[in-house]
């Protein structure tokens, strides 16, 4: 745009030297009352560190009076004892190196003893050689930087306390847990021990018999109360029982054990079966119930005698509120052996038992069980029973088997019922061979 | 294998060999706080006669921080042994040691434990005990190193931000090299305080009795950290020894006063 | 999940505890500490109305042998009524049902 007829310049430069003018007598400063009074501190040093000048603010902070620094102190003599060492350390070896510095936290010491914490930085000034002539350096009071930096650190170390110390925690909750699982399978380790002290992992071997076992555990912490045993009484005669105390773990354990010695020692005083539980019922009863404590458990006890008939095993036996003995006859039929009236052992001073007899054909198969297998629950809700008909109906279509047979499919049954079989259950088969291991010899004709 | 393990060495030390292939070997060891840059102003002196070995003590310059522990390196004898690792592994005999600050006493140490390696000293600023003790004065108090850790502490924030930038960029010494040491001074602080805890608190005075090679002890006019009094002292403890006190200021004089410092080195080394 | 629901009510003859639900290994306790919390007289007859009972293991009959106990500690009678089939097998089997005086119904205990 052409502006014909004025002078823009004249007026403009009026402006300008107007403002300038202002802007000068506000200012009312000179380099020297800068480099004085400025807000932070300026201090000029030999190579060597001797302070050659100083400004009034920092002579101000330190409380220190020009005469006493100039051409008299080196800037080290205005730190502490660690700031020096630090000073000979890092701070000079670097400014020599790199010629200048900045930001380096270091602490002086004032006149009356006193701290100033402080930033510096710092220039070495070369000749025009490259010679190096002074060192510039500048102060800045950095109390309340070095509080807030403190303080930083201090949270730095706490946060770094607070992080070993929930490491720690989580060791140890880490061992804890660790010492728990080992305790618990050590737990379960002593529980199977002792489990198996209660009962005979394997059966002995009884001439002219065969036999099996079986056990379910419902819960692998929890010790069972089911137990059986097969002992020999004397040359063909063996005693056996089976049965289930009442109530689960370390109790029951003890009522176990109790009743397994008490039953064979009182077999091999009187064999005959109802004398034995006789003698656990008073046992038990003077023991528990006479004090207050309801304990009791239910067996049946036998005594199989191979020795009249080869080849056959009379068996005696009698229940104390156990279920009947079942057999598995040779024959392909199943069925009970009842032994009615009998009661639980150990809960009236004295109890009635029922005794039952039966003989043993070759390829028959006596069965004993706790109610674990006839109170299992079956059905889609778990709301019915096994019951007693279902097993014999069971017993009947595997007629004949031996008792290993026996035992097989009935595991597998066991196994079937899954959530709906809740209790212990123990299995005990014996039976005499369909065909005798050692056959007789031939008959001896007449020539 | 026996490759593999210089080569180890050598990687864990950060060690340069520089100067004429078959000259004399000249070990220069820096002290607490910087790395063998430390050197860099002396190196050039000795090049033209000598084989001369530069390294930095693991935990420090450009050394393997993996390599660090503080139950090797909370003693003198963990950082003498890195330097008899360095002689054994360059197959070094007869080589003259100089140690600067508290590495002088390290010298002492490995000469000790290493004696065929190591020929003659060279002692720079050294002072075998800091503190001040029954009618010996180091110069300083238990609590002055406590102020210390403290400073190193209270710079510990400013290395990444500060100090890194200004070591990075070097517009004024073009002669330092980009290379320089993006490490120099600028030390782990937890590894910087196991550090000064050793030498500061080391008392190494008896371990002098034990030189017997030919040693130079270099001290500074003016030095806070290794006075004159403690120059006088060790000079007085190695019968062997030549005192030759230098006309500088500060602690450092490889750096403040870098001609005179390698004059009075070549000196010692012509006199061998 | 099985439950059990205890009720306790009086009769001219004695305390009437009705028994819904399961007695087993879980809830058995539960009618254990029920009957040791009634007291008796020498000469009444404690009541376990058993018309609700859907399940009885052993864990249930160590707790009716216990209220057994109980009674006669007390110099008081027993009796079990109205005993589900399911459990009166049970009771059968372990000679329980000549020990305990079984009734049809509560109300003709």
């Amino acid at each position: 745009m052409c502006r014909t007829g004025q002078d823009p310049e004249s007026s403009e430069t009026e402006d300008e030297a107007d403002t300038d003018a202002l802007f000068i007598a506000l200012l009312e400063d000179s380099a020297e009352e800068l480099y004085e009074s400025a807000p932070c501190g300026y201090l000029s040093t030999l190579m060597d560190g001797t302070i050659a000048k100083i400004n009034a603010t920092l002579l101000r902070w330190l409380g220190m009076e020009r005469e006493a620094v100039v051409g008299r102190r080196r800037f080290t003599d205005l730190l502490t004892v660690g700031g020096k060492l630090y000073h000979e350390t890092h701070f000079a070896p670097l400014l020599r190196m790199k010629g200048e510095l900045s930001g380096i936290a270091l602490e002086m010491k004032t006149a009356d003893g006193g701290r100033l914490p402080v930033l510096v930085s710092s220039t070495v000034k070369h000749s025009g050689e490259g010679e190096p002539l002074l060192i510039r350096t500048t102060v800045f009071d950095a109390s309340d930087r070095r509080t807030y930096e403190e303080e930083l650190l201090h949270r730095k170390r706490e946060a770094e306390q607070a992080r070993a110390e929930a490491e720690q925690a989580r060791a140890e909750a880490e061992e804890a847990r660790r010492q728990a699982e080992a305790d618990r399978v050590r737990l379960a380790d002593a529980l199977a021990v002792l489990q198996q002290s209660l009962l005979p992992a394997s059966l002995p071997a009884a001439p002219g018999l065969e036999t099996a076992v079986y056990y379910h555990t419902a819960s692998p912490d929890r010790l069972g109360g089911d137990f059986y045993d097969l002992f020999p009484i004397d040359g063909a005669r063996w005693g056996f029982f089976l049965g289930d105390v009442c109530g689960k773990g370390p109790e029951a354990a003890a009522l176990t054990s109790l009743v397994r010695y008490t039953l064979r020692a009182a077999a091999l005083h009187d064999p005959e079966p109802a004398t034995a539980l006789a003698t656990l019922n008073a046992v038990l009863h003077e023991r528990y119930a006479a004090s207050g404590d309801v304990r009791y458990c239910t067996a049946i006890f036998g005594v199989v005698d191979t020795g009249s008939r080869p080849g056959h095993a009379t068996v005696r036996l009698a229940s104390g509120g156990h279920p009947s003995a079942l057999i598995l006859r040779a024959g392909g039929h199943a069925e009970f052996l009842p032994t009615p009236g009998g009661l639980l052992v150990g809960i009236l001073p004295s109890a009635p038992a029922t005794t039952a007899e039966t003989v043993l054909e070759p390829g028959d198969t006596l069965l004993l069980y706790t109610d674990g297998l006839t109170e299992a629950r079956t059905g889609p809700t778990h709301n019915s029973l096994y019951g007693e008909d279902a097993l014999h109906a069971f017993a009947t279509a595997h007629a004949p088997c031996t008792p290993q047979e026996a035992i097989g499919a009935l595991s597998e049954l066991l196994d079937s019922f899954g959530d709906g079989l809740d209790d212990d259950t123990a299995l005990l088969a014996l039976g005499v061979p369909a065909v005798p291991p050692h056959p007789l010899p031939a008959t001896k004709h007449d020539r | 294998m026996e490759n593999w393990v210089v080569m180890d060495i050598c990687r864990r030390n950060n060690v340069t060999v520089t100067g004429r292939s078959d000259g004399p070997v000249v070990v220069l060891a820096h002290g607490f706080g910087c790395d063998q840059n430390m050197w860099r102003l002396i190196v050039p002196a000795l090049t033209e006669r000598y084989r001369v070995v530069l390294f930095d003590y693991v935990g420090s310059g450009g050394s393997e921080l993996s390599a660090w522990s503080e139950d090797r390196y909370a003693s003198l004898d963990g950082y003498a042994q890195d330097v008899v690792d360095v002689c054994d592994e360059l197959d070094l005999e007869r080589a003259v040691f100089v140690g600067h600050s508290v590495s002088a006493m390290i010298g002492v140490l490995a000469a000790q434990a290493a004696p065929e390696r190591i020929g003659a000293l060279v002692m720079v600023t050294p002072s075998p005990c800091y503190i001040d003790d029954d009618g010996y004065l180091g110069g300083f108090t238990a609590h002055d190193i406590d102020e210390l850790l403290a400073a190193l502490e209270a710079n510990y924030l400013g290395w990444s931000s500060t100090m890194a930038p200004v070591i990075m960029g070097n517009p004024e010494r073009p002669e330092l090299g980009e290379e320089l040491t993006n490490s120099f001074c600028a030390t782990d602080p937890d590894i910087a305080r196991v550090f000064a805890r050793t030498t500061f608190l080391s008392d190494s005075r008896q371990d002098l009795k034990s030189v017997h090679v030919p040693t130079l002890v270099l001290e500074c006019v003016q030095d806070v950290i290794a006075p004159r009094e403690v120059g006088a002292f060790v000079h007085a403890a190695i019968p062997s020894s030549r005192l030759v006190s230098l006309d500088a200021t500060g602690h450092c004089p490889q750096l403040s006063a870098p001609e005179a410092t390698a004059r009075a080195i070549l000196d010692f080394l012509e006199s061998l | 999940m099985s439950s059990l629901t205890i009720t306790d009510r009086d009769a001219a003859a004695g305390p009437v505890v009705e028994v819904t639900g399961d007695l087993d290994y879980t809830h058995a306790a539960a009618l254990r500490r029920q009957v040791e919390r009634l007291t008796l007289r020498p000469g009444q007859c404690l009541v376990i109305d058993l018309a609700g009972l859907r399940f009885c293991d052993s864990s249930g009959i160590t707790a009716l042998l216990a209220a057994r106990q109980h009674a006669l500690a007390a110099g008081a009678d027993i009796a079990l009524a109205a005993v589900p089939a399911n459990t009166l097998r049970i009771l059968t089997v372990i000679g329980l049902d000549r020990i305990f005086t079984l009734h049809p119904a509560a109300s003709t205990a």
